[in-house]
């Protein structure tokens, strides 16, 4: 759901490098507020990158990041007090407990006592973590430590929501509430960016889809969009993805490895 | 058995040392030469002390002289199994202590066809690979040289093979003690809850200090020839001992006493296997063990005010703050980093006390009010931004300033080494009793190096700032590291100047100065102090902005 034409996120011309390797190359992007956005590409195509230029955790080489109105360049503690982000592989101080890593990062945004009360327990109740809360995060799952990390993006009430893989490790009940809360928060005001490998989940539920790759840009738009740009009706974004990247030889791959 | 199997999980282990010395290789193969030279370096010098010892007693003349050295060569046969036992179980303890330390670690490949007894026998072999076993290949080629010029092959063949076995009695001790303490470990954790951390800081803090203890105590060599003697005379009496019968086996062999030779050898092949049976059992029932979580907090979350909110710090600063106090009483790797000071120190005085120049030389009394906080100030604002590790993205995603992250990373330093102060000042003061003026100057000016000291430390700490986590967290780079260190000396030394010549008095080396002399040079030092700390904290706030605007993930 978009709610206005406002601009959430705007990239013009942005590029980074890393020694040989193009990571993101020249993109030019307008992420709309009250979106949910997503990224697509293979491994290693820049989308964390881009993602991270975004909260101005990476500087970009060339052109600029506007974010929530602000220039990310030189003012990247305003952007990051209105953003929630969960990186890939979020690694989580593990000897605190999950409430103490709660109430450790809703007090890094400045959250008051009272409502990062109520708001934690309540989003622990909601993703099931109500009872674990008091055991150290070393010994918590995979997604444990997933949906920890996604409360911790919540829990001070961002404007804009950067989330990279969010529903990695998720069982489906919370991935479901995860994907139920995000659609609510965007009828809100709320914009989410997330890139992920899950294709049925970007095609239910990005109202726009950007796919990547080698740093580029290949496509952008909503499902109908990005099939006529493949020339491909009717087809889904799997199909679609593997066909705009190049990477469609399936049948030839499996055939010989079955030799 | 399979010993295939056997071998290949050895080579694994043998390849996990990568993770410890912390190697990244690209190329599949290894160079064999380069792996095998420092055993064949230590075989080598062992037949090099071999044929020096023998040919030195080849050379004596005198026959009294020589049966006395044969006897003594006797007894140091006889007596080396139960060192070799020592110093294998020291040796292969901390050799687990390190491999507990790093963060990936091998787990038994369980869901590969191997029995526990490969797997067991395969980690107690693997153990003593290092300096364990070069060591252990030295003193047997020295031993099989030496016993050609004495003429006492037989007695040295038997002591090679008594070596060998103490070294396996050792790290199959090792091994069970490694699945006890896991296992003790998970119990303690369940019944204990909140107490389970004070438990594993106090346990980590006493292991160390011990480990210390037994390390200066082999290493001082005072004591090295009489616990010699005394192991070649009172054998006997601890004849009950499994560990011992090895080296009673030689001892009753040496004396010609052939049915106690074959009883206490059968006795120690059967606690062998003894051993290694119950490394194997306990393998079998415990070795995929994984502790329980530590239960911290029960019950409803009640967030309550924060002691540094009172004092004056932000939200964010103090929540930093707390968290980083969690990180030092909670990570193994960082207690040690707590405790190294105070156990540097101590272990430097002690042996000082109750000498007589001790008690003249009331500067070593100032010396234990000085070091401990200097050091830790030194040492712990060197490493408090990197001991983040892998989760310093929280910091460069939220929004915290510099100006915030140094204020608060500082605090905490000068905060904790004024602690470490206070704790070995009590200590020091009860042992050594210094006159109220020494204690006065050296609190005075350890405050001075602490606050001036965590400054400049801090200052490297962001700059040089190593997230690093594997094989162990680095937190700073070690060429930053080392400048910081010279640094920090040369400025200790630099607001400890205007003290010299009041030193000089206390050390009876320069003329009783005026009263008044020592508050001037007080307040010279604190002026010396104010400035660096000033200036250095002002760079480490450049130092944090670049180091947020150039995240590195």
């Amino acid at each position: 759901m978009i709610t206005g034409s406002e601009s959430a996120v705007k990239l013009m011309g942005v590029a980074k490098q890393y020694a040989d390797v193009v990571a993101v190359d020249y993109v030019d992007l307008d992420v709309k507020k009250g979106e949910i956005f997503g990224l697509l590409g293979p491994n290693g195509s820049g989308k964390s990158t881009l993602l991270k230029m975004i909260l101005g955790l990476v500087k970009p080489d060339s052109g600029s990041v506007n974010v929530l109105g602000i220039k990310a360049e030189g003012n990247p503690v305003a952007i990051k007090a209105q953003a929630g982000y969960v990186p890939e592989v979020p690694r989580l101080y593990e000897f605190l407990t999950g409430i103490e890593y709660l109430d450790f990062t809703a007090d890094l945004y400045g959250v008051s006592p009272l409502e990062k009360k109520e708001r934690i327990n309540e989003y622990l109740e909601a993703l099931e973590l109500e009872g674990r809360e008091g055991d150290m995060i070393s010994a918590y799952s995979l997604g444990m430590k997933q949906k920890t990390a996604l409360i911790s993006a919540f829990v001070h009430k961002p404007k804009l929501l950067l989330l990279d893989e969010p529903l990695s490790g998720l069982d489906p009940r919370s991935a479901r509430i995860i994907k139920d809360l995000l659609r609510e928060l965007t009828s809100k005001g709320v914009t989410t960016i997330m890139s992920t490998h899950i294709l049925e989940i970007a095609q239910a539920m990005c109202d726009r889809i950007a796919i990547m790759y080698e740093g580029r840009l290949l496509a952008i738009g909503n499902m109908e969009e990005l099939r006529e740009k493949a020339r491909l009706p009717g087809s889904n974004l799997e199909e679609i993805f593997l066909t705009l990247t190049g990477t469609s030889d399936i049948r030839d791959v499996v055939e010989a490895l079955m030799k | 058995m399979k010993w295939k199997k056997v071998l290949r999980l050895i080579s694994v282990d043998i390849k996990s040392g990568r993770l410890i010395r912390g190697q990244r290789l690209r190329r599949y193969r290894e160079s064999r030469v380069l792996q095998y030279v420092m055993y064949g370096g230590s075989c080598l010098l062992g037949i090099a002390l071999g044929l020096l010892v023998g040919t030195l007693y080849n050379g004596i003349t005198d026959p009294e002289m020589k049966v006395s050295l044969l006897l003594s060569a006797k007894s140091l046969f006889i007596s080396t199994p139960t060192l070799v036992f020592t110093y294998s179980l020291i040796l292969t303890m901390m050799r687990q202590i390190q491999s507990a330390g790093i963060k990936a670690s091998i787990q038994p490949p369980y869901w590969l066809p191997i029995t526990w007894g490969e797997h067991t026998l395969a980690a107690i072999l693997a153990n003593l690979i290092g300096i364990q076993l070069a060591v252990l290949i030295s003193i047997v080629s020295a031993i099989s040289v030496v016993s050609i010029f004495l003429g006492e092959i037989p007695l040295a063949a038997l002591t090679v093979f008594a070596l060998l076995a103490i070294a396996f009695l050792a790290s199959a001790t090792t091994e069970i003690f490694r699945v006890l303490q896991v296992r003790l470990t998970g119990a303690v954790y369940k019944t204990s809850g909140k107490a389970a951390i004070w438990v594993r800081f106090f346990g980590s803090i006493l292991l160390f200090i011990a480990f210390y203890a037994v390390y200066f105590f082999f290493t001082s060599g005072t004591n090295f020839l009489a616990i010699i003697e005394a192991l070649a005379s009172g054998q006997k009496t601890v004849w009950f001992i499994p560990y011992l019968w090895l080296g009673m086996t030689l001892f009753y062999f040496m004396n010609g006493q052939i049915v106690e030779t074959v009883v206490f050898s059968l006795g120690s092949v059967a606690f062998l296997s003894a051993l290694f049976a119950v490394a194997v059992k306990l393998n079998s029932r415990f070795g995929l063990y994984e502790p329980p979580a530590i239960r911290i907090s029960i019950g409803a979350y009640a967030p309550r005010p924060s002691m540094w909110g009172r004092l004056g710090f932000s939200l964010s600063e103090a929540a930093i703050m707390r968290k980083d106090f969690n990180a030092f009483t909670r990570r193994r790797e960082l207690m040690y980093f707590f405790v190294l000071p105070i156990v540097i120190t101590i272990m430097y005085l002690i042996p000082l006390t109750g000498t007589p120049y001790f008690q003249a030389l009331s500067i070593f009394s100032a010396l234990i009010l000085l070091v401990p906080g200097a050091l830790m100030a030194l040492m712990l604002g060197s490493m408090i931004v990197g001991q983040e590790g892998a989760p310093v993205w929280h910091l460069y995603s939220s929004p915290v300033t510099a100006e915030s992250l140094v204020k608060c990373k500082y605090a905490f330093v000068v905060i904790f080494s004024c602690a470490v102060t206070l704790a070995c000042s009590t200590v020091g003061i009860l042992i050594i009793r210094p006159s109220l003026r020494t204690i006065f100057a050296a609190l005075i000016e350890s405050i001075f190096l602490i606050v001036s000291l965590s400054a400049v430390s801090l200052r490297a700490g962001i700059k040089g700032a190593s997230f690093v986590e594997i094989p162990r967290p680095r937190m700073i780079r070690p060429m930053e590291s080392i400048i910081n260190f010279i640094i920090c000396f040369i400025l200790a030394g630099v607001v400890l100047a205007p003290l010299i010549p009041y030193a000089g008095t206390m050390m009876g080396l320069l003329q009783p100065l005026p009263q008044f002399y020592l508050y001037i040079a007080l307040a010279i030092s604190g002026a010396i102090a104010a400035i660096l700390t000033y200036g250095f904290y002002k760079i480490a706030v450049k130092n944090a902005e670049d180091f947020l605007t150039e995240a590195e993930i």
